[in-house]
């Protein structure tokens, strides 16, 4: 599966567009780094524990997303977009979402 | 009443003693790490020039959290009650924008890639919630990244 | 196609300004604005409560207080000191005052509305002449003398209907306190006012009464007393009253200034009375 954010493949053509196709998931944290996250609220900094949290959402999201393209035999996904936000206080919902298309043989 | 403005004095010291001290510290790295990866052009353009011969694509990214600290979030408060630019969170964004952009680039080098298209940054505010919370900010930096062949 | 990525430069997404400065500036306007809209209220306040009738207090008073207190020797006492100073600040007519004597062993005096004033015991027992007695039943008749009370009452319920109001406003905590404590801080700054007022006017009913000034000064040292014997004391900025040290020093130039007798014949309390404090 061909991931990108541009309109097209440099290299190959559109044979087929499939449509929207979208993974998201919703993460929470565990108390844990929240109450390390609370500290540094006092100090500031980078808090690496929401980084890597927020990685691994948008890694998911991104795998859902192609999970779906997989199951309408997408070969690729173009145009793809994110969106990130917090619905919860400890919660954020990572969405990801492109168009999935079907590309001419080389 | 005076016991409570002792602890907010000293919150304030260790925050704007810590907070600038970090902040310091991210910046040196963030320009040193920009200038060994000025070799990797990104463009927000959607689509690459017509003369170049691209050979792969793919999908490259980068976050970041950064938190605010103590000192900052009181600036802000009484700013809020003010009005005007909250210069104490400029740098905060400016920091996480770059940080993510160099991430971004970090994981195309790693590809092999050497421009990535259609750049797009995304800022998303981790904080809902009671009023007492975390001040912080995501950023995700994402585009193609294009090898030359 | 040519591509370069040249470096730009740094400072132009953000402020060159320290941060400490802005925090400084910050700080400074808030705690201003605070300060003179806290200070308008209390103004407005004054100027309103004063206008309500002696009559209307005395009646509010007379719901919670008793209007007859329990005859005792120390009570009848305050109260006939009372009624001298009293005729001697030329109180109106409708203004009666009440006097009260507490039991409790706390050196303290307050004044009421509807013109109560309650002495406690440990106060009384401190005292070593009638001058003395008498400059702290002054300064309560004083209070009532400027409405005091009813003023104090207008403005609690103004600046706390404000500081209620602007610290809901923020979205922040810390910029609450700021608020919160700008006020308190400006409120307070009025008390002290009122005590500096009710201390100059007693002192001039004292003089006239007893002709000098000698023991006007006593309740503040017996404060400066207990102020000593306790080991942390606020500075004069955080509290209602003013340093008794500022006090005893306002009070020596009231009397240089209208030229009083500083020393005289102290009235001593009358036996009658001490055997009584001495009894229970």
């Amino acid at each position: 599966m061909i991931l990108s954010n541009l309109e097209s493949i440099p290299y190959r053509t559109v044979s087929k567009q499939l449509g929207l196709v979208q993974g998201s998931t919703v993460r929470a944290k565990h108390v844990g780094k929240d109450i390390l996250a609370g500290l540094k609220n006092v100090f500031g900094g980078e808090l690496k524990a929401y980084t890597e949290l927020l990685q691994e959402a948008r890694k998911e999201a991104v795998e859902r997303m192609v999970q779906e393209a997989d199951a309408i035999g997408a070969d690729a996904i173009l145009n793809i977009r994110f969106s990130t936000s917090s619905v919860t206080q400890g919660a954020a919902e990572l969405f990801a979402y492109g168009t999935a298309v079907v590309l001419e043989d080389q | 009443m005076h016991i409570d403005l002792i602890i907010v004095l000293v919150l304030l010291i260790l925050g704007y003693g810590f907070g600038r001290h970090a902040e310091k510290r991210h910046y040196q790295s963030i320009i040193r790490r920009e200038k060994e990866m000025r070799g990797m052009l990104t463009f927000s353009a959607k689509t690459p020039p017509q003369d170049l011969k691209i050979a792969n694509t793919t999908l490259v990214g980068g976050n970041v959290v950064i938190s605010v600290d103590y000192f900052k979030r009181f600036v802000s408060g009484l700013r809020g009650l003010i009005g005007g630019r909250m210069k104490t969170y400029e740098t905060l964004l400016d920091r996480a924008r770059r940080e993510a952009v160099l991430r971004m680039k970090a994981e195309a080098q790693e590809q092999g890639a050497e421009m990535i298209f259609n750049v797009k940054l995304e800022t998303a505010s981790i904080s809902k919630g009671a009023k007492n919370t975390i001040g912080s900010v995501e950023v995700y930096a994402y585009g193609t990244a294009v090898t030359l062949g | 196609m040519k591509f370069s990525n040249p470096k730009i430069p740094e400072g132009i997404n953000t402020s060159p300004d320290h941060p400490l400065k802005e925090f400084a500036w910050l700080l400074g306007s808030v705690s201003l604005l605070i300060v003179i809209v806290i200070s308008v209220l209390g103004f407005m306040a004054e100027f309103l409560a004063t206008r309500i009738p002696f009559s209307y207090e005395m009646e509010l008073a007379g719901r919670f207080a008793d209007t007859n207190p329990d005859p005792s020797p120390t009570r009848d006492y305050l109260q006939e000191i009372a009624d001298r100073l009293a005729a001697a600040q030329d109180l109106p007519g409708e203004m009666k005052i009440t006097v009260h004597y507490a039991d409790p062993e706390i050196a303290n005096a307050f004044a009421t509305l509807g013109g109560h004033i309650v002495i406690y015991r440990g106060l009384v027992e401190k005292m070593r002449s009638e001058n003395a007695l008498a400059m702290v039943v002054s300064h309560e008749i004083a209070h009532i003398k400027h409405r005091h009370p009813v003023v104090a009452l207008g403005r609690g319920v103004t600046v706390g209907i404000a500081l209620a109001a602007l610290t809901g406003v923020s979205a922040n905590i810390m910029a609450d306190r700021v608020i919160g404590n700008a006020g308190t801080l400006t409120d307070i700054g009025f008390s002290r006012s009122q005590e500096s007022e009710a201390d100059a006017t007693a002192l001039a009913a004292l003089v006239a009464v007893y002709g000098h000034a000698n023991g006007s000064t006593d309740v503040f040292k017996t404060f400066m007393e207990i102020n000593h014997s306790q080991p942390l004391n606020p500075p004069e900025f955080l509290s209602t009253h003013p340093n008794p040290e500022n006090r005893i020093e306002s009070i020596a130039q009231q009397i240089a200034g209208n030229g009083w007798q500083a020393t005289g014949p102290l009235t001593p309390i009358p036996a009658a009375v001490i055997d009584s404090l001495n009894a229970d």
